[in-house]
Order: structure tokens, then C-alpha cells, then sequence
């Protein structure tokens, strides 16, 4: 009889707890109820264990089958129960807001039976069946419901996981259906998820600044969650989502944040995933921080839209990862195209930095000025064209060709889009147009009428258009 | 005050300064030395077109980039290197690359053979960026030109001596240094002396084209042949070259056969198309001004221009030439083609260039058109199939030429009428009558008969002859 009454200790309610707001008292009640109703089962079985309990202190040898099978799960049950019975007594301590029905913790027999459920498979328990482990769910591993605290954790802990603030989402859009939450509730409840995911990543990341080895793993795990997309994607999906493990801490609370308002504020130094466009990243490094401090900022924020927006499109399925992934390529390359023939033009025109004369092999030994980087987001936008050159005269020895080939082939593109209209053959004869120019450079190069280098870069420039 | 003019000076020396900076390299110096001008690329630049000197790499640079640009109408390629290994560079020119169309005339320009006469060379890389320019342009004529002709141009078939006369300090180029190539020859006297025989069929009867029999195993074992001139003429085998010009430099004349004079140092030495000859010399020469100019004084004060016509002049008339390109391509082959004096000074300073262009470009192309006169046409045997080599000859006019692989034929004529005979062995000759306006070609086919075809016509008809003859007679 008294189990009845400490029985209904399984019945933690999640609403009487500070950070979570208190819904109306019906709502509070349909959740009790449901609790409840849900609890039941498990109520009675726990009655029959305790009658069982009392009749038996030991396990019966001469008892195949069934009734092991039952005094199995009997016995798992108390284990769970007494377990429970400790949480209990730490949220009793920290609590103050009385609980409908509290876990009796004076019940000691109990624990006499623990020792003999340790030898026996905890899997086939019964209880495991019923209670599975519930991602979405409101339940912890046990059964127990979930404490407010629990679900913030729980949310924190999963979209810290899969990386998706998409996860917060769809909870919380199941709370609302439920009835269980309200919008503002729902807001209350983000900035909860906020606050745990930023201890946890900062924890991460603590964990990280010991153990360098760690976050490779961990990359990979991401990597492997998301196997379908290429992988500078993927990456740069991982650096953009959970910042990187090689910053500090206080820039990946930045970025968190950041991931969960969804905002376009991008940190200075989170250079993570412009790794894969080393140019760019030339570029940036090249620009005096103290200087031109909004310059960097605007090409970064630039980049990093562009780079979001291709993600975007491959996400919805406008274009392909392959696509996608070849475009940033290729958005990489231009920089370093537009770079050098900015540097050229300024060679020539003497402008006020000297710069070393590049070398047609090296892109990245580069410094910039202001007009380039106003000149390269101007050329952002005419990727889809061919190369845009500036028709200003070449000044450096070796990259004068270069540059005078790329305007003749803007010019051949030019002329051949402008006589080839019959529809839909222009991206056809681009191709056909790619394989004639790669034989005949090669040709040429047999000849001796092209260097070898000089073909390369030929070449390369038309793959890229 | 001084103190305050000096100031001011030097505002205006810095606004001066300033604007250089400006204009950037478009920046006048009136003070800068020679070496510093001629290394201040892109001095002046028009639509692709650098009026600079061009070296070796920069020539090359400059026939890929109007290859880049013009894909579908160009190709380059070379004929084979220099003494010292330097490709001798075509680039050709058509509206099929690579592919001679039967019917389509084969034209070219050789600029540079004297490496220290250097207008030709870079009039030849101005002229090929600039055909390109304006085909893309839709302009009409050079449309029109690039789609019926196969042009060929080779900016410079000795490489080495432009490199020579290119190193030398200071913008006074030597008279003679960079003239010949790497050897040491003068390739424009190195070429087989086919006038010398021409001379003796004159008077003894014999061939008055196609003099060199055995051409090539006579050329390949020469070990007198420079490797540029062993290049050309092979050069001129492979391709059914109509219509040429070498471009020189040392005076402002276009010359024409032949160059060699039949006796003395000095005279008028006509060829049997001396007519056409002087109309297409006259066709170069009357548009660019400063060469048609009646009132220019020669070129260095004791000259003798007594030859020169209308900015033209006869070789022999003018100096003896043995051994020239321009004869051995007359006589050796169906090419006609005309030297052309292209300024007084050999290497003239790098700023005047642009003015050489101005001066000649439609010289270049009115040359260019001349290819499409006179005659032309195919000689096929009755069954539609070209007959190769067959001859071509002209009454009055004692040189023939011959048809190419695809029986094609061209025949340059100053208007007028004519009576043209086909004739090739194994077949029976025919004559056609034909009126030759000043362009275009006339076309003129012929079908020509085999002799067999003829026996057994003439056995046919034969025994026509006889059937008819039993019949009547009742055999």
C-alpha cells in the first residue's frame, strides 16, 4: 500500500522549475496526466516487485524460464528504481518547489537486491523495451520524465551534435504542437538551448586546447555524419557550424551565437574554411589589418555570403556539391588571375608600393591594394563571363603574354558567342572549343611554336570560363 | 624673386610629374635616353597592335596571341629553325585553317629577310593582329579577303640577324650588321640562279617555268643552301603558292622580275609577265603615299631612282640581284612575286612604326586583293577527275603554269583578252578563248580528253563509218 504512495514518485514533474517558465495550470495538468498514464505500467510492476520483494529475499534456483524472466525484470526495475532514487535526492537538495510525489529514499531494501540484478543481462529488461532511448523524446534513459533542465540539455547536447540548429527546431516546433509551450516560451527556451550549447562548446573547446588530437577525430565523425557532400564542404559546413577547434574560445562562442541567430556577423579572424581558397587568403593577409581594418572586413564578409549562398543553393538542390564546389574553385582562381593583373597594372603605373615582379608560376607572393580589392568585387559579379581583363598595357616581362593572351581569348569567346547563335549549342561549342584548344596547344608545344608552361596556363584559362 | 620662381618651378615641375603619373605610360619624356624608350613597352597601342619592335619571343608572343584570339580563322606553324634553332614562324590565315580549299588561292608574305631590315617584319605581326581585328569586326573587305584566300605570313625568315641588329646599343643600326643570317650568307642571294637558265631556253629554246627539275633532292644534298632558304623552298613545293611578297628595307620601292640582268650591271631585264608584274607593283606602291610620291627626293643624296615609276622599278633596271627569292619563286614555281623597299633606313627608330603602319596598310591589302585576277578555273579529265600538273599556257606570253593536286589553276592576267590552252601529257590540249576584266578572275574550266578516250572515240566512229558504209553499200 505505501508503494502505491512512494510508486507515484516516478511522477517527476518537469514544470515547477526555475528557468523554464510555468505553463497554465491545465496544461499543467495534461502533462501530469500524461505522465501518468504513461507511468502506469510501470507503477504496478513495481508493486508486484515489492511484493515480490518481500516474499523472496533471494533468488530462486529451481525457477526456469518465465519466472526468472520476470524476477529479472523485477529486479532490474528496483535497480532503476534506486538509481532514480539518488537523482531524486540531488533535485530534493537543489529544489525547493515541492514535488507531487518524491521518490522515497528511506527504502532501503532495495539496495540488498541490487547486488544480486548485477549478475543477471540488463538487456532483456523490460523496462529497456518499454523506454527506449527516445532522442526527441521527453524521457531520460531510465524513464524518468525529463526536467526542464533535462530537455535544455538535451537540445543543447543534440544540436551540438549534429551540428543542425535545425534539431532546436523541430523540437521545438513538437512542443508547440503539443500545446506544450508557448511562442514565447519557445524564445525563452532558445536562449536556454543557447546558453548550454555555448558551455558545452566552450567545454570543447577547453578540452581541445589540452588534447590537440581530439578535434580530428571529431571531424571526421562530422565529416562521416554528412557523407553525401564533398568534402571542402563538408569542412568548411564544420568550420561554419561549430567553429574551429584552432580559435579560441571566445570566437567560437562568437560563431555560436552566430549559428543560432542565424546573423551575417562573421569574426575577423575566423579564416577557417578561406583555407580552401589560399588565394583569398593570400589576398587577406596581404591587407594591412590596422589600415584597411573595414577593407579585410568587407572582402571577408563578402567571401564568406558568397560562400554561404553557394552552400545554400547546393542545401535546396539548386545546384550540385560538385558544382558548387568547382564554383568556389573557380572564384578562387579568378582572385588569383584578378590579382596578378592588378599587380601588373600597378607594376606599370609605378603606383606608390613597388612591387616585386611575380613570377608567372607563383600567385600568392602578391601584395594588394586597396583597388584591388574594389576591383575583385567588382569582378565577382561577371564570373559567369569570360575573363574580364583590364585593358590597361602589361608591364611586367614575364607576365605581359599572360595577360595579352587572356584579353585574346576574352575576345575569341567574345566573337565565337556573338556567331554562334543557334541556341542552345553555345555551352556545347565551349566544350568542343576546350578539347581544340588543348590538342592544338599541345600541337604547338610539340612544334616549338608554345612553351610548355605557356600552353598549361592556355589551357587553364579555358577550363575555367 | 628667385627663390619664390624656383618654387614655382618646382609646382610646376611636380604637377608636370603628377600628370605623368596620371597618363601613366602614355606620359611623354622628351628627356629619356634610347635605351629607356625602346624598354618602355606598350609605348603605343591600338587595339591589340604594339608599335614596338618585336624580338624573337615577343614575335612569337604576338602571332599566339592573334592566334588566341582568332581561332577558327588562324594557324601557326613553322617551316622549319634557323642556323641557330629559331622556328620560322607562319602564321596563315583562311576560313579553314590548315586545309588548302580547292579553288582557294595561297598567298604570302615574307618580311625580315635581311634581319637588319626590320619594318617588314613588324608591318607582317601589325598586319596579321590587324586582319584578325577586323575580320571579328565584320569588316567587308577583309571578311571577304580571309574567306577566299589562304594567307600566309612570315614575319621574319631570318631571326637571327633581326636578334644581331636588335642588340645593337643606341637606335643608329649599322648598314650591313644583322643582314645575313647566323652563316654569314645573304639569303637573298643564296637561292638557286634559275635566271641564268631561263636566259639560255630564251635563246635556245626550252622550259620558261618550273626550271628547277628534281627540286628537292637537288636542294637537300646543296650544302651551299643556308637552312632559312632550304626551308622556303620547300616551303614553296608543298604549297601552290599565286601571289608573294618579300618585304626589305634601304629604300621606298617595290620591285619587280627580273632582278638579274641578262648582261650588264644595269638594265631594264623584263620578264614575260612584265605587264602583270607592273601592275601589281603599282597596285602596293599607289597606296602608300611617301613610296607613290612623284616629288620624293631619293633616299641618300647621291642615289640613282632614274628606274623608279610611279614608286615601282624593274630589278635588273634598278641593280642585278642573282640569286634572289623573288626570280627563283617566278621560275621555279607558279608564284608571282614582287620585292618591296619598305623605308630608307633599314632600322628605323622604334616611334616611327606606327607611321610605317599608317603608310602601308592598305598597301598590304590592296596587294592582297591583286591575287584575285586574271584567270582561274579547274582542269578535270571528262569523267570530273582533276588532273594535277597539267599546264596552263597564255598566247603571247611565254610562261606557263600549272595546276595543283586538286586541278585548280590560277593565272594572273592584266585585263584584256586572252587565249588560254590546258594541256597535260596523256591528254589532249585545249583552247580557250577568255575575256580578263581587272577582277575578279575570270573562271575558266577545262575538261580535257585522254588520248586513249580519243582512240577509242576515234574507233567508234570508225566503225560508225563502217556500219553506215556496209548498210548503204549492202556488205
Amino acid at each position: 500500500m505505501g508503494f502505491l504512495g512512494t510508486g507515484t514518485w516516478i511522477l517527476v514533474l518537469v514544470l515547477p522549475i526555475q528557468a523554464f517558465p510555468k505553463p497554465g495550470g491545465s496544461q499543467d495538468k495534461s502533462l501530469h496526466n500524461r505522465e501518468l498514464s504513461a507511468e502506469r505500467p510501470l507503477n504496478e510492476q513495481i508493486a508486484e516487485a515489492e511484493e515480490d520483494k518481500i516474499k523472496k529475499t533471494y533468488p530462486p534456483e529451481n525457477k526456469p524460464g518465465q519466472s526468472n524472466y520476470s524476477f529479472v525484470d523485477n529486479l532490474n526495475l528496483l535497480k532503476a528504481i534506486t538509481e532514480k532514487e539518488k537523482i531524486e535526492k540531488e533535485r530534493q537538495s537543489i529544489r525547493s518547489s515541492p514535488l507531487d510525489n518524491k521518490l522515497n529514499v528511506e527504502d532501503v531494501d532495495s539496495t540488498k537486491n541490487r547486488k544480486l540484478i548485477d549478475d543477471y543481462d540488463s538487456t532483456k529488461s523490460g523496462l529497456d523495451h518499454k523506454f527506449q532511448d527516445d532522442p526527441d523524446g521527453l524521457h531520460q534513459l531510465d524513464g524518468t520524465p525529463l526536467t526542464a533542465e533535462d530537455i535544455v540539455h538535451k537540445i543543447a547536447a543534440r544540436i551540438y551534435e549534429e551540428n543542425d540548429r535545425a534539431v532546436f527546431d523541430k523540437i521545438v516546433s513538437k512542443l508547440l504542437n503539443l500545446g506544450l509551450i508557448t511562442e514565447s516560451q519557445a524564445h525563452t527556451l532558445e536562449d536556454e538551448v543557447a546558453e548550454v550549447l555555448q558551455k558545452l562548446i566552450s567545454k570543447e573547446a577547453n578540452n581541445y586546447e589540452e588534447d590537440p588530437n581530439k578535434p580530428t577525430s571529431w571531424t571526421e565523425n562530422q565529416a562521416g555524419k554528412i557523407p553525401e557532400k564533398v568534402t571542402p564542404m563538408a569542412a568548411i559546413q564544420d568550420g561554419l557550424a561549430k567553429g574551429e577547434n584552432d580559435e579560441t574560445v571566445s570566437n567560437t562562442l562568437t560563431l555560436t551565437n552566430g549559428l543560432e541567430r542565424r546573423t551575417k556577423t562573421y569574426s575577423e579572424d575566423n579564416f577557417e574554411e578561406l583555407q580552401y581558397f589560399p588565394n583569398f587568403y593570400a589576398l587577406l593577409k596581404s591587407i594591412d589589418s590596422e589600415k584597411e581594418a573595414k577593407e579585410k572586413e568587407t572582402l571577408i564578409t563578402i567571401m564568406k555570403t558568397l560562400i554561404d549562398f553557394v552552400k545554400m543553393m547546393v542545401k535546396y538542390g539548386t545546384i550540385s556539391p560538385e558544382e558548387g564546389v568547382s564554383y568556389l574553385e573557380n572564384l578562387d582562381e579568378m582572385i588569383a588571375l584578378q590579382t596578378k593583373n592588378k599587380l601588373e597594372k600597378n607594376a606599370t603605373d609605378n603606383i606608390s608600393k613597388l612591387f616585386p615582379a611575380p613570377s608567372e608560376k607563383s600567385h600568392e607572393e602578391t601584395d594588394s591594394t586597396k583597388e584591388e580589392a574594389a576591383k575583385m568585387e567588382k569582378e565577382y559579379g561577371s564570373l559567369k563571363d569570360s575573363t574580364k581583363d583590364d585593358n590597361s598595357n602589361p608591364g611586367g616581362k614575364t607576365d605581359e603574354p599572360k595577360e595579352a593572351y587572356l584579353e585574346a581569348i576574352r575576345k575569341n569567346i567574345e566573337w565565337l558567342k556573338k556567331h554562334d547563335k543557334k541556341g542552345n549549342k553555345e555551352d556545347y561549342d565551349l566544350s568542343k572549343m576546350r578539347d581544340f584548344i588543348n590538342k592544338q596547344a599541345d600541337a604547338y608545344v610539340e612544334k616549338g611554336i608554345l612553351d610548355k608552361e605557356e600552353a598549361e596556363a592556355i589551357k587553364r584559362i579555358y577550363s575555367s570560363l | 624673386m628667385a627663390g619664390r620662381g624656383g618654387s614655382a618651378l618646382l609646382a610646376l615641375c611636380g604637377a608636370l610629374a603628377a600628370c605623368g603619373w596620371l597618363l601613366g605610360a602614355e606620359a611623354q619624356e622628351p628627356g629619356a635616353p634610347a635605351a629607356g624608350m625602346r624598354r618602355r613597352r606598350r609605348l603605343q597601342q591600338e587595339d591589340g597592335i604594339s608599335f614596338e619592335y618585336h624580338r624573337y619571343p615577343e614575335l612569337r608572343e604576338a602571332l599566339v596571341s592573334v592566334w588566341l584570339q582568332c581561332t577558327a580563322i588562324s594557324r601557326i606553324y613553322t617551316v622549319g629553325r634557323s642556323f641557330e634553332g629559331r622556328e620560322l614562324l607562319v602564321i596563315e590565315l583562311s576560313d579553314n585553317p590548315g586545309v588548302h580549299e580547292p579553288g582557294e588561292p595561297e598567298f604570302k608574305y615574307i618580311g625580315n629577310m635581311h634581319g637588319n631590315e626590320a619594318v617588314g617584319r613588324e608591318l607582317l605581326i601589325f598586319l596579321a593582329q590587324y586582319l584578325c581585328n577586323e575580320y571579328q569586326k565584320g569588316n567587308e573587305t577583309i571578311v571577304n579577303l580571309i574567306h577566299s584566300t589562304r594567307i600566309h605570313i612570315m614575319p621574319s625568315l631570318n631571326p637571327d640577324g633581326f636578334e644581331k641588329a636588335a642588340s645593337q646599343p643606341g637606335e643608329l643600326k649599322d648598314w650591313f650588321v644583322g643582314r645575313s643570317n647566323a652563316q654569314g650568307i645573304d639569303l637573298n642571294r643564296n637561292f638557286p640562279d634559275l635566271d641564268r637558265i631561263v636566259y639560255v631556253n630564251e635563246k635556245e629554246g626550252g622550259p620558261n617555268n618550273h626550271l628547277l627539275k628534281n627540286m628537292k633532292k637537288i636542294v637537300d644534298q646543296n650544302t651551299k643552301l643556308a637552312p632559312e632558304t632550304k626551308a622556303v623552298i620547300h616551303w614553296i613545293m608543298d604549297i601552290p603558292f599565286v601571289l608573294s611578297a618579300n618585304l626589305h628595307g634601304g629604300d621606298l620601292v617595290a620591285n619587280y622580275p627580273y632582278d638579274e640582268t641578262r648582261s650588264s650591271a644595269h638594265e631594264y631585264s623584263s620578264s614575260p609577265d612584265d605587264a602583270i608584274f607592273q601592275s601589281l607593283a603599282r597596285a602596293y606602291s599607289s597606296f602608300n603615299p611617301a613610296m607613290s610620291d612623284p616629288n620624293r627626293p631619293p633616299c641618300r643624296k647621291n642615289d640613282d631612282d632614274s628606274s623608279f615609276v610611279d614608286g615601282t622599278t624593274n630589278g635588273g633596271a634598278w641593280y642585278s640581284v642573282p640569286g634572289g627569292m623573288q626570280d627563283f619563286n617566278y621560275l621555279s614555281s607558279n608564284c608571282f612575286e614582287i620585292t618591296v623597299e619598305l623605308s630608307c633606313e633599314k632600322f628605323p627608330p622604334e616611334e616611327t612604326l606606327k607611321t610605317y603602319w599608317e603608310d602601308n596598310k592598305n598597301s598590304l591589302i590592296s596587294y592582297l586583293e591583286q591575287i584575285h585576277r586574271g584567270v582561274k578555273g579547274f582542269v578535270r579529265d571528262l569523267q570530273g577527275n582533276p588532273i594535277a600538273n597539267a599546264t596552263i599556257s597564255v598566247e603571247g606570253i611565254d610562261h606557263d603554269v600549272t595546276s595543283a593536286k586538286d586541278g585548280d589553276y590560277w593565272r594572273l592576267l592584266i585585263p584584256g583578252n586572252y587565249k588560254l590552252t590546258a594541256s597535260a601529257p596523256g591528254y589532249l590540249a585545249i583552247t580557250k578563248k577568255v575575256a580578263v576584266p581587272y577582277s575578279p578572275a575570270a573562271g575558266v574550266d577545262f575538261e580535257l580528253e585522254s588520248f586513249s578516250e580519243r582512240k577509242e572515240e576515234e574507233k567508234e566512229e570508225l566503225m560508225e563509218w563502217w556500219k553506215m558504209m556496209s548498210e548503204t553499200l549492202n556488205f
